[in-house]
């Protein structure tokens, strides 16, 4: 023996084994002391994200800004191939530089998770100009407390970012667009034309004529589930155009997102060609106001694989699964629903106890930008499946059945050529392959 | 580390599953570290099962998050400590005084099996002073730095490095004794 190195290796090379039988014995004992510890004392479990997002009324504003910004950036672009009429219709209102509307929409249920199930009133007065951009005031009534929120936002392709006002909160709020997601949103004007060219590009009816405030009109209505890229499941879309002049006069719409929520919306009082000066669409912020989030500007969610990949993972870790299905209002709500009680600490991942310690450490702020860009991932994936529902690639989701795990099973799979297809596989690595590949790594899926 | 913080993030927070991840990890080094200096395999097993079961009666107190091992380490060294102080308050059989309290005792329903390397290294720990002994065990098998050790044992560095020194010096030649024989 000649130095603590040596003496080092003694203690390294001692050791000590244990009972099983009594292991378990011991293991019991120390169980019932520590069930026995009252359960009021333990830490409680945080709110898990979508909560703690959802505490801040000012972050309830701007995560309806995103979704709204999003349905809009999403909206499709699809070809006509048919209906002719509508495409008269389409060409008679693509004349026009700058027009306006007002909408009235009406929503029950939960609007956006954590909010409080009930009525609520929007009217939007919604002015659109292809030179300068789009302008949205919008008064949002709750018909259970009769209160009144109001936001002015606006949508400035040339800056790349979008602005929202909340007077009543003295706040704005900065978006800036990813490029994929400005792309998308300067290929198409928004308003009665998406609505025209959706309908145009799904299965149809014509409904015949009516009278609306005594101009003759024509009907046509869609029921098809592919309207706005499978993002809302349950659609009714009526639009009615002026049959002499071809210009849409009224617009109704019912959709069902989910069991939890419904929503009808009119769009009326249509106003063509309207003269519009540059300055209405440049946001006058007053002194008083302050950014929200503080210091910050906001990102909106980005149409991308990578950026689909990036949520995914995210979902993945913080669940331990892959969301059941991709579309906004299902997701959401099952991100809110993901564990967040003392019964259920065990199915709460090693990444959601990460995140929920961090964000316990934080200020409010960084609570609401963390919570934003949180919120910006997950909106992330459903963007990107929303415009391959559009842009018709075919494409299938098997979050249901494959998980983190799953390392070689088909995830996400979409057609990027004839006969190649793009798939995103459990364990989030992504490959192309062949149709004849695909069917054989689908095959284990089908049975 | 960063396990112990995710370990004790869901103890904390009243996970079952959890506590039996850490009572698996952590109850072999801990006998270990309590045999060695206790010297007594029994004393030991009584040791570490006090440490589990205050540690789980204590969950909801417990804020060293950052440092499971060393928290359940300390928690033992302090049990170890009043045991000896028991013994010899009621004038039983010191630790130091006999030589083969780990392996004279065949008790029923043994939770602990020692190797004979651990049996020789805690017969030759036991003929060293009790402060000597927890700086070479804490600093070689606690994986504890000697500053770590001084506020363990309220001293200076210069005081926790002498001790070990000192200590490392005897224990050779008991090692050495004990070899020869």
């Amino acid at each position: 023996m000649r130095n603590a190195d040596d003496i080092k290796r003694i203690f390294d090379e001692a050791v000590v084994e244990t009972n099983p039988s009594k292991d378990e014995k011991i293991l019991e004992n120390i169980t019932a002391a520590y069930k026995q510890t009252n359960k009021a004392q333990f830490e409680k479990i945080e709110p898990n994200v979508w909560r703690i997002i959802m505490k801040s009324r000012i972050t309830k504003i701007a995560a309806a800004a995103v979704i709204v910004i999003a349905v809009l950036a999403g909206l499709p672009l699809l070809d006509s191939k048919q209906g002719v009429v509508l495409a008269d219709v389409l060409a008679k209102i693509e004349q026009a530089q700058a027009f306006m509307y007002k909408m009235k929409m009406i929503t029950t249920g939960d609007m956006m998770p954590s909010m409080p199930a009930g009525e609520r009133l929007v009217e939007s007065t919604v002015t659109i100009s292809n030179s300068y951009g789009m302008k949205m005031e919008m008064t949002m009534t709750d018909a259970n407390s009769g209160e009144k929120m109001t936001q002015q936002m606006y949508i400035i392709p040339e800056d790349e970012v979008a602005i929202m006002l909340m007077p009543s909160q003295k706040k704005y709020m900065r978006m800036e667009f990813d490029d994929d997601l400005l792309a998308r949103m300067k290929k198409q004007n928004n308003g009665p034309r998406e609505m025209i060219k959706q309908i145009m590009g799904c299965e149809h009816i014509e409904l015949g004529c009516s009278v609306i405030d005594s101009i003759e009109v024509e009907g046509f209505q869609t029921t098809d589930p592919s309207f706005v890229g499978g993002a809302i499941e349950n659609v009714d879309i009526r639009l009615w155009v002026d049959v002499e002049n071809w210009l849409p006069v009224r617009a109704e719409m019912d959709f069902k997102m989910n069991e939890q929520m419904q929503m009808s919306c009119v769009i009326y009082d249509y106003q063509w060609d309207v003269q519009v000066d540059a300055s209405e669409f440049e946001p006058v912020i007053p002194e008083d106001y302050t950014g929200f989030p503080t210091g910050g500007i906001m990102k909106l969610p980005s149409i991308s694989e990578e950026a689909a990949i990036e949520g995914l993972k995210f979902l993945g870790e913080i669940s331990g699964k892959y969301p059941k299905k991709l579309n906004f209002m299902d997701l959401m709500q099952e991100f809110e629903a993901s564990p967040d009680r003392e019964d259920k600490i065990e199915n709460l991942t090693d990444a959601a106890l990460k995140l929920q310690e961090e964000m316990e450490k934080m200020t409010e702020d960084e609570k609401i930008k963390k919570a934003m860009e949180t919120m910006r991932l997950v909106q992330s994936i459903s963007m990107f499946y929303m415009t391959l529902v559009q842009d018709k690639k075919d494409p299938a989701y098997y979050g249901e059945s494959v998980g983190p795990d799953d390392a070689d099973m088909v995830l996400l799979r979409w057609k990027v050529s004839d006969n190649q297809y793009r798939v995103i596989f459990g364990d989030l690595s992504a490959e192309d392959v062949t149709a004849e590949e695909l069917t054989e790594l689908e095959t284990p899926l089908r049975e | 580390m960063i396990e112990d913080r995710l370990l004790m993030l869901k103890f904390r927070k009243g996970s079952v599953e959890t506590l039996a991840r850490i009572y698996e990890k952590y109850k072999n080094d801990l006998l270990k570290l309590a045999v060695i200096l206790s010297n007594d395999a029994g004393a030991a097993e009584d040791i570490v099962q006090d440490v589990f079961l205050n540690f789980a009666r204590l969950a909801p107190n417990i804020k060293q998050a950052k440092n499971l091992k060393g928290y359940l380490t300390v928690a033992v060294v302090n049990q170890v400590r009043n045991h000896i102080r028991d013994c010899k308050r009621k004038n039983t059989t010191s630790l130091d005084d006999s030589d083969e309290v780990v392996s004279k005792l065949q008790r029923p329903e043994q939770w602990v099996i020692l190797s004979e390397q651990l049996k020789l290294l805690s017969r030759a720990m036991a003929g060293i002073p009790y402060e000597q002994r927890e700086v070479i065990t804490l600093y070689m098998q606690g994986h504890t730095t000697f500053r770590q050790i001084a506020k363990i044992q309220n001293t200076s560095i210069s005081t926790v490095q002498g001790r070990y020194r000192y200590g490392i010096e005897k224990l050779r030649k008991l090692l050495n004794h004990e070899v020869e024989k």
